[in-house]
């Protein structure tokens, strides 16, 4: 789950981080009058690049506040809709610095990351002016050491190394406490009165949700409230759906066949109208309900069901197909390519319901790119 | 001998009592694989398919000779059960389970890194070396004893490839799946490291598939250590661009991950890429026959 800014900012305050001060907007017909310029108006919104799409505006005095903030409102950055404003105090921006907490997920490590241009074209600035940035690992059983909050402050030449130190350690803490993949302050704002964290990125690891429903309640509400995702029920599902604009429905047991089987299909010709994949240890409902996603979707004129059990079991597969079966409606033919554990239970079960199955990847493959739609 | 394990292997299951861990022992154990012990805590004193299960792994431990472990717990309890796996000093885990907080899986590696313990996973399938031990889901009677071994990082697809493999008469040394990522124990590299000092493989096949950087890394490892031929196949040549990249991982991974770049990488290091499963036979054969 990723925290709007504001949240994040929240959080940053719990743990000792400068924020400027402000007030967040829920609505464009909230009273605006206790608000004095300059203020930095900010859409708040799940998506990147919100500044480029118009959704940063400075309000100077000049020009009328409420007009912004209606117009901010309106606003939908690359689709998502702006449902939250925050309106920040500005303060005097020196120098933006970047600093960031992740993993390092090729090495197994965290890593501390600091970048002295910081900013909206950080990605830009890491790619073409390494020595500016410092990549900085640490052991996860060890934590963050003094030496690498030392290493991360001469990369940015900071002079307050105290106030430096307690933000890094600030969300080493947000890091650790709330399963957090990403804790990112980009940019952090050298002012004249000090560090600043001007944004907030915050990442929280939906697989920790088993252990942190409870602390992290306030902020999936929030987002419930102002996108409209429930993100502890979009994780209880582990299909994975992803629609295409072909023909051919596929369903496969994983990721790794069922990527071999859409680059076949293309090979033979065939264009595949969604992709959906099963996941973790799988059941008869799991592949049902795969099944009628997978049928329901857009152009589905035939579909691929390509199954390949280790820890998946071939009867359970069986009665879902033969379940679904039953109901197919549209009489969408079924291409079924069955093997693996528990084959020979499952292959029984397809015969007393005459299902015929293929035994191998490439004739499924083939037969399904060549049938004709059946009358 | 195989790689990381062979007939003499002497396995203890962890989550052997759970419905998923009691199918794959039982299938591990008619396959010949040396099933000495299981642990579920609480369930002490049980026995299962005629193994004995222990509270704790120092249990176990104190009454037999254990030199593998297999875990079939559910992501709540990977980190302690993995902690006490490491602590036992037992010096091969597999690890299957998918969906660990990254906290825990990265709590774990670091600790089998600072101890010397190996880890396969997590999620990964296992691995097996036909004819000598099952330590994963790998269904056996896709698998025949042979000299080609076989790296993955998809379960699934090294079971498809295996048994495209032995459909052609091609046997295989080991078959082993990493597991899907992005976090990983044990990497492609340090398997084709032990496939090309593996007395028994004479070949290898190595499947990747789109993002991440782990085929390119295995790359620079063929390029400067693998002098036996290895042949390629990245599927997801034809899958849609996935979702972006945070700032963070994006400034990690900079632009590698695609398609053309594994097999750029690939190719330039001397693999022979392959399009398909039944390529993967077809360039085989023909280096079989450059062979003789």
């Amino acid at each position: 789950m990723k925290l709007f800014e504001f949240q994040g900012k929240e959080l940053f305050k719990e743990y000792g981080i400068p924020i400027q001060s402000g007030r967040l907007l829920t609505s464009p017909e909230e009273s605006l009058e206790a608000l004095t310029p300059p203020m930095v108006i900010k859409s708040q919104v799940l998506t990147g690049g919100r500044g480029k799409a118009g959704g940063i505006k400075i309000w100077e005095g000049n020009d009328d506040l409420h007009g912004i903030v209606d117009r901010m409102f309106k606003l939908s950055i690359k689709g998502e809709q702006v449902n939250a404003v925050l309106a920040l105090n500005s303060v005097d921006i020196l120098k933006e610095l970047y600093i960031a907490i992740t993993f390092n997920k090729s090495d197994s490590t965290c890593v501390l990351i600091a970048g002295a241009s910081g900013g909206v074209d950080i990605e830009k600035h890491a790619l073409d002016d390494e020595q500016t940035m410092s990549v900085i690992p640490f052991n996860s059983l060890l934590g963050l050491s003094e030496y690498q909050i030392r290493m991360a402050a001469k990369t940015l030449s900071i002079d307050d190394y105290a106030t430096f130190r307690s933000i890094v350690l600030g969300m080493y803490g947000i890091f650790k406490d709330y399963d957090a993949v990403l804790v990112e302050i980009n940019p952090l704002a050298v002012t004249p009165d000090g560090l600043v964290a001007i944004d907030s990125k915050i990442e929280i690891d939906s697989q920790s949700y088993f252990r942190n429903e409870g602390k992290i309640r306030r902020f999936a509400d929030e987002v419930f409230q102002l996108t409209g995702t429930d993100v502890f029920a979009a994780v209880e599902d582990t299909i994975t759906y992803v629609p295409l604009s072909g023909n051919i429905g596929l369903v496969s047991d994983g990721a790794g066949t069922g990527m071999l089987t859409v680059d076949l299909v293309t090979q033979f010709g065939g264009t595949i109208a969604n992709f959906c994949e099963l996941g973790g240890i799988t059941n008869e409902e799991i592949v049902y309900k795969a099944l009628t996603k997978a049928a329901a979707g857009e152009g589905v004129e035939k579909m691929l069901v390509v199954l390949i059990g280790g820890f998946n079991r071939m009867d359970h597969m069986a009665e879902g197909i033969v379940k679904f079966s039953k109901e197919n409606t549209k009489k969408i033919p079924l291409y079924i390519r069955m093997c693996g554990t528990l084959e020979d239970v499952g292959r029984r079960i397809m015969q007393e319901h005459h299902i015929s199955i293929y035994e191998n990847l490439h004739d499924a493959v083939k037969s399904a790119v060549e049938a004709e739609m059946e009358k | 001998m195989s790689i990381y394990v062979d007939q003499h292997t002497k396995v203890l299951v962890l989550g052997i009592t759970g419905k998923s861990g009691r199918l794959q022992t039982k299938i591990m154990k008619d396959y010949g694989t040396q099933v000495v012990a299981g642990v579920t805590p609480g369930k002490g004193g049980q026995v299962v398919d005629g193994i004995p299960v222990y509270d704790f792994v120092s249990e176990a431990r104190a009454h037999h000779q254990i030199d593998a472990a297999i875990s079939f717990v559910p992501p709540q309890f990977f980190r302690d059960s993995c902690i006490e796996v490491i602590e036992q000093g037992i010096p091969f885990l597999v690890a299957t389970a998918e969906g660990i907080p990254d906290h825990d899986v990265v709590d774990v590696l670091q600790y089998a890194a600072l101890t010397g313990v190996t880890v396969l996973g997590p999620g990964s399938a296992g691995l097996i070396a036909p004819g000598k031990c099952k330590l994963g889901a790998h269904p056996p009677q896709m698998y025949q004893e042979g000299r080609v071994g076989v790296v993955s990082k998809s379960g699934a697809l090294s079971y498809e490839v295996g048994k495209t493999l032995t459909e052609h008469g091609i046997g295989q040394s080991t078959v082993a799946a990493i597991g899907g990522g992005p976090l990983w124990g044990v990497k492609v590299s340090d398997i084709l490291l032990k496939f090309e000092s593996d007395e028994e493989t004479d070949m290898i096949v190595m499947l990747g598939e789109i993002g991440g950087t782990m085929e390119e890394q295995a790359a620079e490892v063929i390029t400067h250590h693998i002098s036996k031929p290895v042949v390629a196949l990245i599927v997801g040549k034809s899958a849609p661009k996935g979702k972006s990249l945070g700032h963070a991982g994006a400034i990690i991974q900079g632009n590698k991950g695609t398609v053309e770049s594994k097999v750029q990488a690939l190719t330039d290091a001397g693999a022979y890429i392959a399009k398909d499963s039944l390529d993967i036979v077809r360039i085989i054969k023909v280096l079989e026959g450059a062979k003789v």
